[in-house]
């Protein structure tokens, strides 16, 4: 069962087309990555899933209904969300945040506690979170977002601006909750190596369109591996490799072969050196998940 | 009522009696200061006088005390980047009225204290005649609606615009428009919303160039100028509502 859906979601800004036709589906119990490059319209999706901006077309699904004015409050009861930056009452202590969404979401109060102590911010309810570190923030963030232990957790950019230590940090959290809490997690980056260390299922949107939704082990399989040639003559290597039924392809000044034996490597090597052809390389190459995320959106991998 | 609670707990540590303190001990000097200065004809007009007096010291001070509570609610929002939080949990229908609730609730406990400290101010005056129990209350009912009404006019420029310079900029020109309307003919008054401090004032004067002799009296608010008062909230309270609910966070 699918615990997202959405159906042809647009956001126009202007003549602009935020995000186009999307049609999204979240595994229930998965880690969700939403990947894309700066601007891609992630947090515009994800706003609209939580109904903070209104769609210009499109449906959304949530835990199996309609998300529409008449029923967006209820079913937000049983998602957890944080976009971009944490809401914070900087006056406040961290304690006394996470009251304030307590006592909105109707939620006993021994979760404070618990929530504190998952996010390892116990130590600190007391202290008021204009003084807390960034880091401290956003997971104050993420212990108001799981306060209720919702069924479906929408986190944006968790990662964002924390240190290594503080970002491995926030990877260990978020990999542990479905396991731990039956939840799903939808968490969007621009960054795919976090992705790639957290997430079983990945979207990557580009300019608004989806471009790729799939497991995380079939984006994996994209990562075609081939042979890299490169001789004194490719020109002529190229023709002579086309003789013998073997396909390339020149790039770079390097001639890109199907993988082959070991027997047939070195048979044409040797047939090669017999046309009086220098080799001068041949390297096993694997694509990337950074050649497949920059040849889907066209972009580097972190902008 | 959980939300408007909320409002309350979520004003800690942000001054808001303090704030209330200073506006009672600015309308407080400034009135003995002006008693100081009058002669005994003036003062024998006592409660007249007082309440005459302390509509124009409103007019002057609530437009820019008023401004400045709606920022302090306001602006704790803006500062965390809470609406998008709050707004996951409730309406911002709600969230509109929590706020105008919370500022009603002080505005009239403000003006309530207000009312009895200047009652305490006449009666160590020795004002003479009985005091205008009724009066004084009015005069509260009237300054507390008057000031709602502003109160609705700052609160949607303050959830309108993050940076408060804005509402704070508008109660300082109200503050100037208040005191400055006094002197327009009646119909001008009526297009200044801070106007209605004095505009709606329950004691008149009338000042006998030839004589050059000052004369207060009791008078009623005009029924003409209460509904253009409910009107122009009215029209704050919809126009701010309708912006704030649908600015997407």
């Amino acid at each position: 069962m699918n615990i997202i859906e959405t159906c042809d979601l647009c956001k126009q800004y202007g003549n602009a087309l935020r995000v186009a036709h999307l049609d999204l589906n979240v595994p229930e119990g998965s880690i969700y990555g939403f990947l894309g490059p700066n601007g891609a319209g992630k947090s515009t999706t994800l706003k609209m899933i939580l109904g903070l901006v209104r769609p210009t077309a499109g449906d959304i699904r949530v835990l199996g209904k309609n998300m529409d004015q008449r029923n967006r409050l209820s079913v937000l009861r049983q998602v957890g969300s944080l976009i971009e930056s944490p809401s914070y009452y900087g006056h406040l202590t961290g304690e006394e945040n996470l009251r304030i969404v307590q006592t909105l979401r109707n939620i006993p109060e021994k979760n404070i506690q618990e929530v504190l102590q998952i996010v390892r911010l116990d130590g600190q309810r007391g202290k008021k979170v204009a003084q807390y570190s960034l880091g401290m923030k956003q997971r104050l963030g993420l212990a108001s977002a799981l306060l209720g232990y919702p069924k479906l957790l929408i986190l944006d950019e968790p990662t964002n601006g924390l240190d290594p230590a503080g970002i491995q940090e926030m990877r260990e959290l978020i990999c542990a909750l479905p396991e731990r809490f039956g939840m799903t997690v939808v968490v969007s980056s621009h960054l795919l190596s976090e992705i790639d260390q957290m997430a079983d299922h990945v979207a990557i949107i580009r300019e608004g369109e989806l471009v790729f939704q799939d497991t995380l082990e079939a984006l994996h399989s994209r990562s075609q591996h081939h042979l890299a040639l490169r001789t004194t003559n490719n020109a002529v290597a190229r023709s002579l490799l086309a003789e013998q039924s073997i396909p390339c392809q020149e790039e770079d000044n390097y001639l890109l072969l199907p993988i082959l034996s070991d027997e047939i490597a070195a048979q044409i090597t040797r047939f090669l050196t017999e046309n009086h052809l220098g080799v001068v390389r041949l390297e096993e190459r694997q694509k990337s998940l950074e050649d497949i995320f920059l040849e889907l959106t066209g972009k580097a991998v972190s902008l | 009522m959980k939300l408007l609670k909320l409002e309350f707990y979520k004003c800690r540590r942000r001054k808001i009696v303090l704030v209330c303190a200073a506006v009672l001990a600015v309308e407080l000097i400034w009135m003995e200061v002006f008693f100081a200065r009058q002669d005994a004809e003036d003062l024998q007009w006592g409660w007249m006088f007082l309440l005459y007096n302390l509509s124009m010291v409103d007019a002057i001070v609530l437009p820019l005390s008023v401004a400045t509570l709606t920022s302090r609610s306001c602006e704790l929002e803006h500062k965390g980047s809470t609406w998008k939080l709050l707004e996951t949990m409730v309406s911002p229908n709600s969230l509109y009225a929590a706020k105008l609730g919370w500022g009603a609730l002080v505005l009239a406990t403000l003006l309530i204290i207000r009312s009895g400290l200047f009652l305490a101010v006449g009666i160590a005056q020795g004002f003479p005649g009985s005091i205008p129990w009724e009066r004084f209350g009015l005069f509260t009912l009237i300054s507390w609606t008057v000031s709602m009404m502003v109160y609705a006019l700052q609160q949607g420029l303050s959830l309108r615009f993050a940076n408060q310079a804005a509402a704070l900029v508008c109660g300082i020109s109200g503050s100037f428009l208040g005191i400055l309307s006094m002197l327009f003919p009646p119909a001008l008054i009526r297009c200044v919303p801070w106007g209605y401090y004095g505009l709606l004032s329950l004691v008149g004067m009338d000042w006998n160039a030839a004589t050059r002799v000052t004369r207060f009296y009791w008078r009623w608010p005009q029924p003409l100028d209460l509904v253009l008062l409910l009107i122009w909230a009215a029209v704050f309270l919809i126009v701010g509502r309708t912006l704030f609910v649908r600015k997407e966070v």
